[in-house]
């Protein structure tokens, strides 16, 4: 059976640039229609992320992420993931939402997402691992648990691993209760998630 | 047959709160025994030796195709007239006077119903018009039904439905919409065949349902959930295209389009919870 390629959106030509003006339109639906015509595999995704974070009509972005969630690929990751350090709250959650989207290609930041001096960029980027279809983003939550100092940060994961950690991971687990003695509302997420993980019966 | 082993109440409470969160749909502790079947079923259709192996594969596996069997097992795929009458009840007594309000003169009111199967949707919606709406002389109303199965249209456009698809009309009304053709099946009268107009469409092509033009009520329901969350929201971007501004959109009771997009703002009325195209 032959390959077929996807068929680009009529009007575009993948062969050639697609002219990044009309992302820029004064006319908020003209932008919308910009940013949905780029939205097809190995699309332009860097004149969409060089839009996202100046767009401030709501429906745009919202098209912006939907096309670069359909592009994907490192230069889409790129381009999105500054926007975790971002003040506004829709624009981060709608970053987030798209980088739990592209698997393969957050991967390869994971380890720097986690190592990042801000605790709150950490939280965001559990938000992005514990989403992932990815058979390492247990054992990634794991040791981030092992060693990570903020209770936010650590809670965030002992969250995820209630429902996708594996049985070795209890002892591990038992020990932040030490750690943080007088969190009780950590404890209180420690055992939920042990747990879950060993099917207990909840109370 | 390989014996699966029980799944506990932990692993199931798991399973519960994953699938919520992926469906919609919330299974509760009443449930487990139709659970548990399903899901028993599934194990062994992918060798998995315990709930954890299986839990594993839904979760992580990259093209979701067990999560989607699954779903398929889970959901019940049955459509009668007045099946969720509450929506349609909706209609009449909340969205269609609002939509009527800022109606230019002489311009038509315009529904969708996506996907309309056998056109049980359809017809349900134009009697409940006819039946119940006030204002239902007062405007021209244009009631368009898609769908991707040719064969399913051809149904439609037959209208000829047992007795079974048909038992929750009230029997005054059935007289005035149905024909009665012997062998416990009705066919809807060739006035109300007429006013409905059926075409295919692929709602994951947007020149497509672009062609169809711009509505003021889609009604999508119980369709979304088959598919996966990509293309729910680029479904839910074709259906932002087609809607007037403050249009308005149906789902099925399981379906939110909060968990699909932010594109559309919530409206509760009295009978159901609808989504609305900012105006």
């Amino acid at each position: 059976m032959p390959l077929i390629r996807p068929t680009p959106p009529p009007g575009t030509d993948p062969g050639q640039a697609v002219p990044a003006a009309r992302l820029d339109a004064a006319d908020p639906t003209e932008r919308r229609r910009a940013a949905l015509d780029r939205a097809y595999p190995d699309g332009p995704a860097a004149d969409l992320c060089r839009r996202l974070p100046v767009e401030n009509e709501p429906a745009v972005r919202e098209a912006i992420l939907t096309a670069l969630m359909t592009i994907g690929g490192p230069q889409a990751v790129d381009g999105l993931l500054p926007l975790l350090r971002s003040e506004d709250a829709a624009l981060r959650n709608g970053a987030i939402e798209a980088l739990q989207k592209m698997d393969r290609d957050v991967v390869p930041h994971v380890e720097n997402l986690f190592a990042d001096p801000d605790s709150d960029v950490r939280i965001f980027a559990v938000n992005i691992v514990e989403a992932l279809r990815h058979p390492l983003a247990p054992a990634w939550l794991f040791r981030l648990v092992q060693f990570e100092r903020h209770i936010n940060v650590c809670a965030a994961a002992v969250d995820a691993l209630a429902e996708i950690g594996t049985p070795d991971m209890v002892p591990a687990l038992e020990t932040l209760t030490d750690r943080f003695p007088n969190q009780p509302f950590l404890h209180f997420a420690v055992r939920l998630a042990i747990r879950r993980i060993t099917g207990e019966a909840e109370p | 047959m390989r014996e699966t082993t029980p799944i506990s109440p932990g692993e199931f409470a798991k399973f519960q709160e994953f699938f919520y969160r992926k469906t919609g749909l919330l299974f509760t502790e009443a449930k487990r025994y139709f659970v548990d079947r399903r899901l028993a079923e599934r194990m062994q259709a992918t060798g998995s030796a315990s709930f954890r192996d299986y839990f594993t594969l839904l979760r992580f596996q990259a093209s979701g195709t067990e999560l989607q069997a699954l779903v398929n097992l889970m959901t019940v795929n049955e459509t009668y007239f007045y099946r969720e009458q509450y929506q349609f009840k909706c209609l009449v007594d909340s969205m269609l006077d609002e939509v009527a309000r800022t109606k230019k003169p002489g311009r038509p009111i315009r529904i969708w119903s996506v996907p309309c199967a056998t056109g049980e949707e359809p017809y349900t919606l134009a009697i409940h018009l006819l039946e119940h709406w006030a204002q239902v002389d007062a405007f021209e109303i244009e009631i368009l039904a898609s769908d991707i199965d040719t064969a399913a249209l051809d149904a439609a456009r037959a209208g000829i439905y047992a007795a079974r698809a048909v038992q929750y009309v009230p029997m005054t009304v059935r007289r005035r919409y149905f024909t009665e053709l012997g062998d416990d099946r009705w066919q809807i009268i060739p006035e109300l065949r007429r006013s409905i107009e059926f075409t295919r469409v692929n709602l994951h092509d947007r020149a497509e349902v672009a062609r169809n033009g711009r509505f003021d009520v889609i009604f999508c329901r119980n369709l979304l959930i088959y598919f996966d969350e990509h293309s729910r929201r680029q479904a839910a971007e074709s259906f932002f295209d087609v809607l007037y501004p403050g249009g308005f959109i149906g789902l099925g009771h399981s379906e939110s389009m909060s968990r699909i997009s932010s594109l559309f703002n919530v409206r509760r009325f009295p009978d159901a919870i609808v989504y609305q195209k900012p105006r």
